[in-house]
């Protein structure tokens, strides 16, 4: 080590600086695809479209409101199909209003379909 | 004997080197592979296209009609376990076909399909499954989505007590591929 030139220390130092934050940017840059890819695929696992349609039938049978019976045997056909080939459950409760001038319906939605869970309270116009 | 001259030298051939490493790496991660994990993108494309035509199909085609087409092909004069599958098949081809500049013939894109309509059997209490039409029998090599679509319809199905018409949640539900 007698010989030994200990010229040049600064640049050996940043050489080290500069390498390991490489390192780091590019430790960086390999998460950022993972957790681009785990975020889509939550996205895309989101039942959109199932809970679009239930709301949709559901509102849609609301126009039957006038008439316990039929919308008893709606909404056991709702809540068995549902459950038994889209494997969620859903109910929903049509909800007397209390004031005789409120001309609006008013219906709270439920779904889960043991991944997602969704409620709504749904007025209509 | 080691000799101590060109440190400099070394040290940029060390940086140059992590440098042409890095963008070799940034390079060839920029590149996107298809892989089999992949396929829930075409998937939710194909999806998305059923989706909307039987979502097109649910809706009444203009303000003074108060059914849907779909109802109509449902409730088929009331006929009990049977629905007008030829007036299905050509609706639904018509919507998933209908681009731009594409001839409409049985299925010009490849895109076959296999529906049936769910009911709940208030008799029995389980659901029931009836065929309501398909352009290609499954032979179990597809690769299909499911998609569906709920519909209110003024009829009696299997186990339905009585045959006052009251109206019904059936799910029509479509398994749609590509090939």
């Amino acid at each position: 080590m007698a010989g030994l030139n200990d010229d040049a220390q600064w640049i050996v130092l940043m050489g080290f600086v500069v390498s390991f934050s490489l390192f780091f940017l590019a430790m960086l840059l390999n998460q950022s695809t993972l957790v681009g890819q785990t975020t889509a695929e939550g996205v895309l696992d989101f039942p959109k479209n199932d809970i679009r349609d239930v709301k949709n039938v559901i509102t849609e049978s609301s126009q039957y409101s006038s008439d316990p019976s039929k919308i008893a045997i709606l909404q056991e056909d709702i809540k068995s199909l549902a459950l038994s080939r889209k494997g969620a459950v859903v109910t929903y409760t049509i909800i007397p209003t209390s004031n005789s001038t409120d001309s609006h319906k008013h219906i709270s939605i439920h779904y889960n379909n043991g991944v997602t869970e969704y409620n709504e309270y749904w007025t209509s116009l | 004997m080691v000799n101590e001259h060109g440190q400099l030298y070394t040290i940029e051939g060390v940086a140059a080197a992590l440098i042409m490493l890095f963008s070799a790496y940034l390079v060839l991660g920029a590149t996107s592979v298809y892989t089999p994990g992949d396929t829930h993108i075409s998937d939710m494309q194909l999806e998305q296209l059923g989706t909307d035509a039987l979502r097109m199909m649910n809706t009444p085609v203009n303000g003074s009609s108060s059914t849907s087409p779909l109802q109509d092909i449902l409730y088929y004069n009331g006929v009990q376990g049977q629905f007008d599958g030829t007036g299905f098949n050509t609706l639904f081809l018509n919507y998933v076909n209908n681009q731009t500049g594409s001839k409409i013939d049985n299925a010009p894109n490849g895109l076959h399909y296999n529906a049936t309509v769910s009911y709940y059997n208030i008799a029995n209490k389980t659901t029931g499954t009836l065929p309501l039409s398909t352009n290609r029998n499954l032979t179990g090599g597809e690769h299909p989505v499911r998609v569906t679509e709920w519909v209110i319809v003024n009829k009696t199905f299997p186990g339905g007590g009585g045959t006052d018409f009251k109206p019904r949640a059936v799910l029509v539900e479509v398994l749609l591929w590509r090939d």
